[in-house]
């Protein structure tokens, strides 16, 4: 990212390659649509070139660029409020492969919808730190600096986020 | 709270953080990367396409180069700067004050000085002989006489009706003596004379000074009528010294 810095913007094609999906996944999980987290992901790169000036060097990389691929978030969110934050299912049968499925799948499928929507209804920091350390596999130290905040601090939202969890998704189960 | 929170899951949540294993993420389309190297591509015609004025670029240099280490390395240098002019400052405060202060004793010395002059000039007038021993006293104490004082008091030596005063008169004089008028006219004074202690005094001043043009007054009063026998001892010695 240095090198992108001082002006070899070509640089920027390697930082794509390495992060873009990684970046999509956290997008995706976040925000349930696949199309609008492409769209961040563009966003978010854009700005890295756009903000290049802004990265110091101290730090990782990551940790930047989940620092703007929040805001990007949460400015989209803002932007298109009403469907951010909520399951595609279309999208999500889309992605899953579709078409005549069996019972145990139809199943599977039915938990891990019920899982989604629990996920899709958790407060935005309590589900953040869940797709942090869940699907992005980052450290508790990790999530830490991007949400600039104590390792402690992440270890007992991520408690409290499991219990929240637990509760919308029995319910969502109950209801069912 | 150091302990890892998944661990200290019950089992049911324990279930659902499997679960969320589960939960698939889809690819990216492909399109994604073709727009991004679109999006790159598109930008760095922009950026080059940009023109730049000379400021511009000394803002994207000091953009580019700007990093918290060179904030660091540039604070610090500040600090040091700021700690120098402190120190600078503190270390010349005492001497302007010091010159300041040595300029108010100066100004009050040349103050005191004409005071002293003015007292003296005026107690010389004073019909108290002791006013007039003070003024003549204060003689010393006035930092650069001038002729004013140089010729009240040869007018004094010659005039004053008191001996003392005259004799105190002589004293001052002889320590003025660096002036060629003073000792011209000390010389000149010896016949002016009467009394014996002031000529006693006149000739041993004369023979302090060295100062052979005495010679022919000293003569001239040795032949003088009446003189006083211890005198007349005196100015044989003092002719004798500086012949």
């Amino acid at each position: 990212m240095l090198r992108v810095k001082t002006g070899d913007l070509s640089k920027m094609g390697l930082l794509f390659e390495r992060y873009h999906r990684e970046l999509f996944g956290f997008l995706y999980h976040m925000s349930n649509k696949a199309d609008a987290s492409e769209d961040m992901v563009q966003t978010v790169f854009y700005r890295m070139l756009k903000y290049r000036h802004t990265f110091t060097g101290e730090g990782a990389f990551r940790t930047w660029m989940y620092h703007l691929a929040r805001n990007v978030l949460v400015d989209t969110i803002r932007q298109n409020k009403r469907s951010a934050y909520h399951q595609d299912v279309a999208d999500y049968a889309d992605r899953i492969g579709g078409g005549a499925l069996a019972d145990e799948q139809l199943h599977k499928t039915e938990d891990v919808t019920t899982l989604q929507d629990a996920l899709a209804r958790l407060t935005p920091d309590h589900r953040e730190v869940l797709v942090m350390s869940r699907y992005q596999e980052l450290k508790y130290e990790e999530i830490a600096r991007i949400l600039n905040t104590t390792e402690g601090a992440v270890k007992v939202r991520i408690h409290r986020a499991m219990n929240e969890l637990k509760k919308i998704y029995f319910a969502l189960e109950h209801e069912r | 709270m150091n302990d890892d929170p998944i661990d200290g899951l019950d089992e049911q949540s324990n279930m659902l953080w499997q679960r969320m294993g589960n939960v698939p993420t889809p690819e990216p389309s492909p399109e994604m990367r073709t727009q991004f190297y679109t999006m790159l591509d598109s930008f760095e015609q922009e950026e080059k396409a940009k023109p730049q004025s000379v400021w511009t670029r000394i803002q994207e240099t000091v953009k580019q180069r700007w990093s918290v280490g060179l904030a660091g390395q540039l604070a610090y240098g500040l600090v040091l700067l700021s700690v120098g002019v402190a120190a600078g400052v503190w270390w010349q405060r005492p001497n302007n004050e010091q010159v300041a202060y040595q300029q108010r004793i100066d100004t009050l010395s040349v103050q005191v000085g004409e005071m002293r002059q003015m007292m003296m000039l005026s107690l010389l007038e004073n019909p108290s002989a002791t006013e007039r021993l003070r003024a003549v006293s204060y003689t010393k104490d006035i930092p650069e006489v001038d002729h004013h004082v140089i010729d009240a008091l040869l007018t004094t030596l010659d005039n004053d009706p008191n001996v003392n005063v005259r004799l105190v008169t002589l004293e001052a004089l002889a320590d003025l003596a660096h002036d060629a008028r003073v000792r011209e006219r000390l010389v000149q004074s010896l016949t002016r004379q009467e009394s014996p202690l002031v000529q006693v005094a006149l000739a041993d001043v004369m023979v302090k000074l060295q100062e052979k043009r005495s010679l022919k007054p000293l003569r001239q009063l040795l032949r003088q009528d009446g003189l006083n026998y211890l005198v007349k001892i005196k100015l044989e010695q003092t002719i004798k010294e500086l012949s």
